[in-house]
């Protein structure tokens, strides 16, 4: 069944390609129906979709092993809901491959987060990267932002490949995910190092962040929903369900310096995040800086931070797909996305004001909605494990969380009206049902986190 | 000791004399037919016999025979290497498609076979004297296949590689020549004497041979004839040349390093080397405009790899060198082969600016070109990431962390060059270049293969076991 979930996705984005280049509505009904699948599939489907067929015998054992239990679930779900909505809410010239590519991104990260074998997480990983390589290459305005995406990305593919080797090596096996054992021995924080450099790259974590915001500003809307509050999290989920359960004495070990860059990354995402004007690009900082609280709780190691990370993992991917959709609607209409160019909106379109500013309080931590249960869990997680003065610290970027995101609302919805265009219609039937479905689940997990914690921690 | 020559000896040979012999009826027949014989016949003679060849070496898999006094092994590990060599002669022939003059063809199929004969020799021998015979044998026929165009620089290309090749078998020579002094023996088996450790002609002859090796595999800083050497000759000789060289010499190297007594102090020089071309080969092919340039410096990093994986001479590397070189033959022929449809007879098209804008002209052919750069530089889900994964397992298990170390950095540098030519392929932003539009059917049939074989491998990585390199 995990099967399909991959190659179901995969197999119907290269069947797009088969269709017109200028072909808009068939790629997207059909891009959307299988995305929709995709999300009710996990749902319906036994036992987790368990797959299993031996890949190697020597030098380690390997398995093409798949199945979606624990956290896998939850990522399983926010990535089909994501492309869904990101399919949804794609009305370009070049839907078909544009939608294609949608559709191929996420089989490839399907194939990552129901991995239950570190060498297909690692064959995945890599592969994930090529969807979004072709997206910067056709509708980036840089041709060096897709390079640097992928020479960071590669680079850190490259040290998990080494690392997955030398653990296959040395523990006999790498079909071990979901499972739980100490690997010891003089090797062990290398492997550590060689795993973490991936994922910090991909987070991204302070200083391996420089391939971000260009790629989330250049990224067409739906492709940078879905990799920003998906493909973000694949280091997060590396974290949960390689370094911790099999690395945990050796993230101990390299624990100060993670704490360290967590926490540079927390304070420099959100200073950064208030000197920026461009929309897009004051949202990537924001993602930095709270992908940073995230790797903070993992490091801590506290099972009460670890469930509120994934509250935030899954609340973060929320709130970060429906502000890059929302923020695709405005440069539709506004053909900028400079905040100085903006102004008095809300006036003029209130129901995409409205929206907007749902997502935005989500991202600020307003109670009630998702991002602040998964805000608070992490901070009381953190700070039970004895990391007081990190926590501490930690309180500050969430204070300037609310002065960046109401400076945005601020300076769009609000204020006079500075330039008068004439196509700025309200949110569309279409355009409403991509968004729709982040937000009723923003309030959903914000009202009812319970719902993720028993489903993850059972 | 039995001094004659027995069946079973023969039989040990059988493929070798099919390759060889059946080049002798691609030129009778060339000879009878009036005028010559037509392309389509040369070509189908030519793979038919090769064909035949590697059916009858596949019956010997399980056997495992000392023929002509430990001159020639049978045995898996021959066989598997007979069987690579053989395949990449098929699918080389079958680039020849749109290569080459017709009245030539008797004569380039010939000079294929016999070259094929003197890899799959080499495969198997076990012996200094039939280590140069089939070394010569390759590279004779080699010589003259780099001057078969007529361009000025399939001649020059021709003319250096006969000159640096035979200075590297000089070297080569030279080196076994001191070997026999200091063993009286030619057989690889007498290395494994006690006490030649303390024997300096030991140190020299295993020094020059070694070096002779690295020649011919291009590993740097010997590599400096084959980016010269691929950019002359025609298409299908540089493919040809560029697996077939490997596989043989890498089939040599192996039977050399496993009969030094516990790897060999001897070897640690060559990892470095193996090393360094990593590293120097991928940093090279960065600057490269020209296709076969390109693809050559590739394979001198592709051949490190391959040397990297024997470090330690565990019995899993020799299986993970074999899973990578037949991985290489299929990434890397897949490549010539697209090159080849896109190339008339002046090769215009193994030019990298020719493939501007290909996404755009020919989507498919762009497809399958990606598929095979993404499979060297070894991306998901193909061959070439499988066996870098089971290399660097390879290589951490026998001690030499430093070696995957290196590997890893060679392929972050990789990355950068095949990208190029694919960033080429794709960038909206560029004109597309106009370029012949030629059909192939053979070239995209052993494109078609190429790609199937390199996904297949991922996930069935066959590695068959009795591929040690025995010498006795």
């Amino acid at each position: 069944m995990a099967l399909v979930l991959i190659l179901l996705p995969i197999a119907a984005g290269c069947a797009l390609f088969l269709l017109p280049r200028g072909e808009r509505t068939i790629s997207r009904l059909a891009g959307s129906a299988v995305a929709a699948l995709t999300f009710v599939l996990p749902l319906v489907a036994q036992n987790g979709g368990e797959f299993s067929v031996r890949w190697l015998s020597r030098p380690f054992t390997a398995a093409l092993h798949f199945a979606w239990t624990g956290p896998s679930l939850w990522l399983v779900l926010l990535l089909a809901l994501c492309t869904y909505c990101a399919i949804v809410a794609t009305n370009t010239a070049q839907n078909r491959s544009m939608i294609a590519l949608l559709l191929m991104l996420e089989g490839c990260m399907m194939g990552l987060f129901t991995a239950r074998d570190i060498l297909a997480f690692a064959l995945f990983w890599d592969l994930m990267l090529i969807p979004p390589f072709f997206a910067l290459i056709e509708w980036g305005t840089h041709r060096d932002t897709a390079w640097r995406f992928l020479i960071y990305n590669f680079s850190g593919g490259l040290t998990l490949l080494l690392a997955t080797a030398a653990f296959g090596v040395l523990s006999g096996s790498t079909d071990v995910i979901g499972s739980t054992h100490q690997f010891a021995g003089s090797w062990a924080p290398w492997i550590f190092a060689g795993f973490a450099f991936a994922f910090a790259v991909k987070t991204p974590l302070w200083p391996l962040h420089t391939w971000m915001p260009n790629t989330y500003a250049e990224l067409p809307p739906p492709f940078v929903a879905v990799v920003s509050a998906v493909q973000s999290k694949a280091g997060l989920y590396g974290f949960i369900v390689i370094a911790l359960p099999f690395l945990r004495t050796s993230m101990a070990e390299w624990r100060w310096l993670i704490v360290a860059l967590a926490l540079v990354s927390l304070l420099y995402g959100a200073f950064v995040a208030l000197t920026q004007t461009d929309m897009k690009r004051i949202v990537a900082y924001s993602s930095l800086s709270h992908l940073g609280l995230i790797v903070l709780a993992i490091v801590s190691a506290n099972p009460i931070a670890i469930k509120g990370a994934l509250v935030y993992i899954v609340a973060h991917g929320l709130f970060s797909a429906a502000l890059f959709l929302i923020l695709g609607y405005y440069e539709e209409r506004e053909e900028t996305r400079s905040v100085l160019k903006l102004g008095g909106l809300g006036a003029v379109n209130p129901k995409l004001a409205g929206a907007f500013t749902i997502a935005a309080l989500a991202a600020l931590g307003l109670p009630g909605l998702a991002g602040f249960a998964g805000e608070l869990v992490i901070l009381t997680g953190v700070f039970r494990a004895g990391y007081f003065w990190p926590a501490l610290i930690a309180l500050i970027p969430i204070v300037i969380a609310s002065a960046y995101m109401l400076r945005l609302l601020q300076d769009t919805i609000n204020g006079p009206q500075l330039a008068d265009i004439p196509q700025r219609r309200d949110l569309t039937f279409a355009e409403a049902l991509a968004v729709a479905p982040l937000l009723a689940a923003l309030l959903y997990v914000g009202i009812y986190p319970h719902a993720l914690l028993a489903a993850v921690m059972h | 000791m039995p001094n004659f020559i027995t069946h079973q000896d023969w039989l040990a040979i059988t493929p070798l004399l099919i390759a060889g012999g059946g080049a002798l009826i691609v030129l009778l027949v060339d000879l009878l037919w009036p005028k010559h014989s037509p392309r389509a016949v040369s070509l189908a003679i030519g793979i038919g016999v090769l064909l035949a060849a590697g059916a009858f070496a596949a019956t010997t898999y399980g056997r495992s025979y000392n023929a002509f006094n430990g001159g020639f092994m049978l045995g898996g590990f021959a066989v598997v290497f007979q069987e690579i060599i053989v395949l990449s002669a098929i699918l080389s022939l079958s680039l020849f498609g749109t290569f080459g003059r017709d009245d030539r063809m008797a004569g380039i199929t010939a000079l294929l076979l016999w070259s094929t004969t003197g890899a799959m020799l080499m495969a198997g021998a076990a012996n200094l004297m039939t280590i140069f015979l089939g070394l010569e044998l390759l590279s004779l026929a080699l010589y003259c296949l780099c001057g078969v165009a007529d361009r000025a620089a399939s001649q020059e290309s021709a003319l250096k590689y006969l000159i640096l090749s035979s200075t590297a078998s000089g070297f080569l020579l030279f080196g076994m020549a001191l070997l026999f002094g200091a063993t009286g023996s030619v057989t690889l088996a007498s290395l494994m004497l006690p006490g030649l450790a303390a024997n300096p002609l030991y140190w020299m002859g295993g020094g020059f041979f070694l070096v002779g090796i690295a020649f011919k595999l291009s590993l740097m800083p010997f590599h400096v004839w084959s980016p010269d050497v691929y950019e002359g000759a025609p298409l299908p000789v540089t493919a040809f040349m560029s697996v077939v060289t490997k596989a043989g010499t890498l089939a040599v190297f192996a039977r050399f390093a496993y009969a030094l007594p516990a790897g060999g102090k001897l070897l640690l020089p060559f990892f470095v080397i193996a090393g360094v071309s990593m590293i120097g080969g991928n940093l090279a092919m960065l600057a490269q405009t020209d296709l076969k340039r390109l693809l050559a410096y590739s394979g001198v990093a592709q051949a490190g790899y391959m040397v990297a994986a024997l470090a330690g001479a565990s019995a899993l590397g020799m299986r993970y060198a074999i899973y990578y070189l037949a991985a290489y033959m299929f990434m890397n022929l897949g490549a010539f082969a697209i090159v080849a449809v896109l190339s008339g007879e002046r090769e215009e098209g193994a030019q990298i600016a020719a493939f501007r804008g290909l996404g755009q002209r020919r989507p498919w052919l762009a497809a399958a070109m990606s598929f095979f750069l993404l499979a060297l530089a070894g991306f998901p889900p193909t061959a070439g990431f499988l066996g870098k994964i089971l290399i660097l397992a390879a290589t951490v298990n026998a001690g030499y962390a430093w070696l995957a170390a290196l590997l890893i950095a060679g392929t972050a540098i990789s990355l950068y060059a095949y990208f190029k030519v694919l960033r080429l392929m794709y960038d909206p932003h560029d004109q597309p270049a106009p370029g012949p539009r030629t059909s192939a059917p053979l070239a995209y049939a052993g494109a078609a293969l190429c790609a199937a074989f390199v996904i297949i491998m991922t996930f069935y990585p066959l590695t068959p076991s009795n591929v040690l390199p025995l010498v006795k």
